[in-house]
C-alpha cells in the first residue's frame, strides 16, 4: 500500500479519481515501448457493442471506449465529473445552448479496409440513435451539421444541458463507421464491423477479452501494450486473484473494502471511480398509516444514519444528504433535518400515531437486511414498530409499479437504491408527476418540483443548475417520504504503480491507464 | 440386449422431455416480470417491449413451450436475446471445460478411492482400514467450497505455485492443466471418499463369496484375487456411481467455476438464470440434462455387459 487512507480521504479520493485525464491524450503517446501487459477484471461476460441495442454499463463500455470513437469521453474538472475531448477530436465546443462544433483528427482508419473516421460516420451514428433502443437518451438531438470531411455540428432541438455528460459522454455517444454498420444489416452485437481506436479485441465467450495495440491506430499511443481483461463475477474470486497476484486492477465488493482498509495487500492501492448509487428509505404517502406529515418527518429523524453507515457498510459508504451523488453539480453537504430521537417521539405522540406498526421492505442482501434491522430498532425506541420483509429482486422491483399488480397500494415503508449517470438531471426524471405508480412510489408531486426539473434541463450555468438541484431535494425532503441513507462508492483495488482512470458511472477508461 | 439398449434409449428420451418441461414450468413460476429483473428500472417501455418480443414472453405459456420444443426437434436451442448469439453455439463453447473439469476431479478421485476402497476391504477393521475410513468420511464431510477456498489461500497465495482464476491460455496444454489442478482437487475431493466407502462394502461383500473361497483355496495370492476377480464384480455398483457423478458434474461444477472463475456450462446456468436469459438458461439445461442421460445410459451399458442379470430389470 502506498498510502494510508483514512475515511476522509477516501471519500475525498472520488473527486481527484482521473484528475490527470482532463486533455483526453492517452498517456503513453511518446513512449510506448514493448512488454506492457495489464491484466483487470470485467465482472460480468460482455454483451454487445452496439450502442443503439445493447445493455449498456461495464463491460460493453470499457471495451468500446478502448476500441471505438467518440467525441468526448468523462473527466473531471475542479473535483466534478465531466466530460473532456476525446483523443478523436481535435475539438469539441458548445457554441451555445443548443450547437456543439467539433472537428476530427484527420487519418483514424477503420479497420477491415472501411476507410477514415469523417463527420458523415458521427452523422450516421447519431441520426441512428433516435430509432434505436436507447433513444430517450437522444430526445433532444436534431442532426449534425456537416461542414467538411472532419468538421460539423451537432445541432439540439431544445438546450439540454446533460446531453455532453448524459449521451455524447455516455455509452451511447459512441461513433460507428456508416459504410461497415450498413454492410452487416445495420446492427451487430459483440462482433463489430469495423473499429477504430488504440486497441483492437479479441472475445472468447465467457473466459477473457485481450486487447492489443491497434497496428493501423495512428493517435496517440496508450502506455500498455495489451490488456487481458478477465471475466470474473464473484467478487470474493476477484479480490483472492488480485492477492494472488492475477490480477493488477479489480472492483472489491464494500466487504472487502472494509477489509482492505484495515489490512492491505501490499503494493496496493485504493481509488474511488465515483459513487453514483442513491439509496434511501422511502415512505408512501398516501398510505393510511403514513398520511399524517409528522408521522413522517418522526420518522426522518428517528433513523440514524451514521450507525447505517457503521453497522451496514463498515464505514464505507458516504452519507447521502439527496439524491445527488458525490462529484456532481447539485450535491448537499447536511440535510435538513438530523438524528433526533426527542423530536421524533414528540412528533409521533402529537400525531397520536404511538405504537404504529409498520412493514419495511428491502432487497434480500446482506447491507441491506443489516441496514433495515437498523432502522427497526431506531424506530423502536419512538414506539414504532418495524417487521422486516426481505424480498427478491422480482417481487421487490415491482411492488410500487401500478401496472404489476396491487401491491403499491400495501406499500409502507422500504429501503431503495437507484443509480445514477454523471449528471444531476437522471436521478430527478425518476420522480416527477408523471413517474407516481411507476418509480414514484412516495407517490408525491409539486408544481414547483416540475418547473425546476424544466428548468434544470435547459440551464446549462453550473451555479445555477446546483440552486436548482439543490432546491428540488430540499422539496423531495420537505415532503418527509425520504430518509437519505447513502451513496455506495464503486472502489477498485490495484497496483500502487499503476494510474487508474475510471468513469464516475463505474467502467474503467483502460487507454488511460498507465504505470508510474 | 439390444432390446435393452432401445428401451434404455426410449426411457432416456422420456426422462429429457419431463426435465425439459419441469424446467419451463418452474422458471416461469419464480416471482417477478422477467423484463424488469433483465433490464433494470432505467429501460424505456420501448426496451421492455422490444426485450419481451425477442424473448417470446408476449406470448402465452403454452405457446412459448411450444416454440422451444419445435426448435429443439430442429437441433436450434434459440438465440441468446442479449448478444443475439447462437444458444448451441454458446454452449458447445463452454462444454469443453466442464467435460474436462469433470474428467480430471473424477480421474483423480478413481485413482485415488478405488484402491483406498481396496486397501481398506483386505483388512476389515484394521488400522489401515481406520485410517482410510476417518479420510473417507473427513473428504465427505467437507464442503467444496470450503475446499476451494482453502486451495486459494494455501495454493495460490501463500504458495503461489498454482494460478488461481480462469482456464488457461487455449492452445496451451500446460498452462491449461495448470489452471484445472486447483478446481478438480476442490471437485474431486469429496468424490475419493464416497468411491472408497463404495468400493470398500462391495468388496467386502465379494470378498464373502464362495468363488473368493475358493480362489483362495487353489492358493492365488490376496492380490490376485482382489483386482482379478473380487474387484471386477465390485466395481459395478461404483461404474453407476461414476457414470451419475459424471452426470451431476457436467452441471454440478457450478461453484468450482464461479469461485475459480472458469467458463463452464454450470457457470452459464447460473449466470443467464441471475439474468432471466430464458433462452440460455432452457438451452443449458435441455444440453446437461441430454448429456446426463446420455452418461447414465452408456454406465448402465457397460454395467449390462459386465453384468447379464442387469438386462432383465428393465
Amino acid at each position: 500500500m502506498t498510502q494510508t487512507i483514512s475515511r476522509r480521504h477516501f471519500m475525498q479520493a472520488a473527486a481527484f479519481a482521473g484528475t490527470a485525464g482532463l486533455s483526453g491524450v492517452f498517456p503513453g503517446m511518446s513512449f510506448a515501448q514493448d512488454g506492457r501487459k495489464l491484466t483487470v477484471r470485467f465482472n460480468r461476460d460482455f454483451d454487445s457493442l452496439d450502442p443503439g441495442f445493447y445493455v449498456g454499463g461495464h463491460p460493453n463500455n470499457d471495451v468500446n471506449w478502448c476500441c471505438m470513437p467518440s467525441l468526448v469521453h468523462y473527466g473531471f474538472r475542479d473535483g466534478q465529473a465531466t466530460w473532456i475531448p476525446s483523443p478523436f477530436v481535435e475539438s469539441v465546443v458548445a457554441r451555445d445552448s443548443t450547437h456543439i462544433d467539433f472537428r476530427l483528427k484527420q487519418g483514424l482508419m477503420w479497420s477491415n479496409g472501411f476507410g477514415e473516421l469523417t463527420t458523415d460516420d458521427v452523422a450516421f451514428s447519431y441520426e441512428r440513435m433516435t430509432t434505436s433502443e436507447w433513444k430517450s437518451d437522444y430526445v433532444a438531438f436534431d442532426r449534425v451539421d456537416i461542414m467538411d470531411r472532419y468538421s460539423g455540428t451537432i445541432v439540439l432541438n431544445q438546450p439540454f444541458a446533460p446531453f455532453m455528460n448524459t449521451t455524447l459522454a455516455s455509452g451511447t455517444g459512441i461513433i460507428l463507421s456508416r459504410k461497415a454498420t450498413e454492410s452487416v444489416g445495420g446492427k451487430f452485437t459483440t462482433e463489430a464491423p469495423a473499429t477504430c481506436g488504440p486497441y483492437v479485441y479479441a472475445w472468447t465467450q465467457g473466459q477473457h477479452v485481450k486487447l492489443t495495440r491497434n497496428p493501423e491506430w495512428t493517435g496517440d499511443a496508450p502506455y500498455f501494450d495489451s490488456i487481458d481483461a478477465l471475466i470474473v463475477t464473484e467478487d470474493d474470486s476477484a479480490a483472492l486473484a488480485f492477492e494472488a497476484g492475477e490480477l493488477d486492477c479489480t472492483q472489491i465488493s464494500s466487504e472487502a473494502l472494509a477489509r482492505y482498509k484495515e489490512k492491505p495487500p501490499a503494493d496496493s492501492a485504493l481509488t474511488v471511480a465515483g459513487a453514483l448509487q442513491y439509496m434511501w428509505l422511502g415512505m408512501n404517502t398516501e398510505h393510511p398509516k403514513l398520511k399524517d406529515l409528522r408521522v413522517r418527518r418522526a420518522i426522518q429523524s428517528a433513523v440514524d444514519q451514521a450507525s447505517i453507515i457503521q453497522g451496514a457498510y463498515a464505514g464505507t459508504a458516504e452519507a447521502s444528504y439527496g439524491v445527488v451523488s458525490p462529484g456532481l453539480v447539485g450535491k448537499r453537504d447536511s440535510a435538513g433535518y438530523s438524528h433526533d430521537p426527542g423530536m421524533a417521539r414528540s412528533l409521533i405522540e402529537e400525531a397520536g400515531a404511538s405504537g404504529l406498526e409498520l412493514t419495511l421492505r428491502t432487497l434480500n442482501n446482506q447491507e441491506r437486511i443489516l441496514a433495515a434491522t437498523i432502522i427497526q430498532a431506531n424506530l423502536a425506541e419512538i414506539g414504532i414498530n418495524v417487521t422486516v420483509m426481505p424480498l427478491d429482486a422480482g417481487p421487490f422491483w415491482e411492488m410500487g409499479q401500478e401496472s404489476k399488480g396491487d401491491t403499491w397500494k400495501d406499500l409502507e415503508i422500504w429501503i431503495m437504491r437507484f443509480g445514477s449517470g454523471p449528471d444531476p438531471y437522471e436521478p430527478f426524471q425518476w420522480f416527477i408527476r408523471d413517474q407516481v405508480g411507476i418509480w414514484n412510489w412516495e407517490r408525491w408531486s409539486s408544481d414547483e418540483f416540475e418547473e425546476l426539473f424544466k428548468m434544470g434541463i435547459e440551464e446549462v450555468d453550473s451555479n445555477e443548475r446546483a440552486k436548482i438541484y439543490t432546491r428540488m431535494q430540499e422539496i423531495m425532503e420537505e415532503t418527509g417520504a425520504y430518509v437519505w441513507l447513502t451513496h455506495e462508492p464503486e472502489v477498485f483495488i490495484h497496483r500502487s504503480d499503476i494510474s487508474a482512470k475510471f468513469a464516475p458511472s463505474g467502467e474503467m477508461q483502460l487507454p488511460y491507464f498507465s504505470r508510474t | 440386449m439390444l432390446i435393452y439398449i432401445v428401451k434404455r434409449i426410449g426411457l432416456a428420451v422420456l426422462i429429457i422431455l419431463l426435465a425439459v418441461l419441469a424446467l419451463f414450468v418452474m422458471l416461469h413460476s419464480i416471482p417477478g416480470d422477467p423484463v424488469s429483473i433483465a433490464l433494470g428500472p432505467r429501460a424505456t417501455p420501448e426496451i421492455q417491449a422490444a426485450y419481451a418480443a425477442k424473448m417470446n414472453l408476449d406470448k402465452p405459456l403454452f405457446t412459448q413451450f411450444l416454440i422451444f420444443l419445435g426448435n429443439v426437434l430442429t437441433g436450434d436451442l434459440g438465440t441468446d436475446v442479449f448478444s443475439n448469439r447462437s444458444v448451441a453455439k454458446t454452449l458447445l463453447g463452454q462444454l469443453p471445460y466442464t467435460i474436462s473439469l469433470a474428467v480430471a476431479s473424477l480421474g483423480w478421485a478413481v485413482a485415488l478411492g478405488i484402491p483406498m476402497g481396496c486397501i481398506s476391504a483386505t483388512k476389515p477393521n484394521g488400522w489401515l482400514d481406520r485410517i482410510t475410513g476417518l479420510v473417507s468420511i473427513g473428504t465427505i464431510a467437507v464442503p467444496s467450497f470450503l475446499v476451494s477456498i482453502w486451495a486459494i489461500l494455501v495454493f495460490a497465495i501463500h504458495l503461489n505455485i498454482f494460478p488461481v482464476i480462469g482456464a488457461g491460455d487455449q492452445g496451451d496444454l500446460a498452462d491449461m492443466a495448470l489452471h484445472l489442478v486447483l478446481p478438480s482437487f476442490a471437485v474431486g475431493l469429496g468424490w475419493v471418499g464416497y468411491l472408497a466407502r463404495m468400493v470398500r462394502a462391495s468388496m467386502l461383500e465379494v470378498m464373502g463369496e464362495n468363488y473368493i473361497r475358493s480362489a483362495r483355496a487353489f492358493g492365488l495370492t490376496t492380490q490376485t484375487i482382489i483386482y482379478r476377480y473380487a474387484l471386477r464384480v465390485a466395481i459395478l455398483p461404483t461404474i453407476t456411481l461414476i457414470g451419475v457423478g459424471f452426470g451431476g458434474l457436467l452441471s454440478g461444477t457450478v461453484f468450482a467455476e464461479i469461485i475459480f472463475a472458469r467458463p463452464g456450462i454450470g457457470k452459464v446456468i447460473y449466470d443467464m438464470v441471475l439474468n432471466r436469459n430464458f433462452p440460455v438458461v432452457q438451452g443449458a439445461v435441455m444440453m446437461t440434462v441430454a448429456l446426463y442421460a446420455v452418461v447414465t445410459l452408456a454406465s448402465d451399458i457397460i454395467v449390462s455387459i459386465l453384468d447379464p442379470r442387469v438386462r432383465e430389470s428393465l
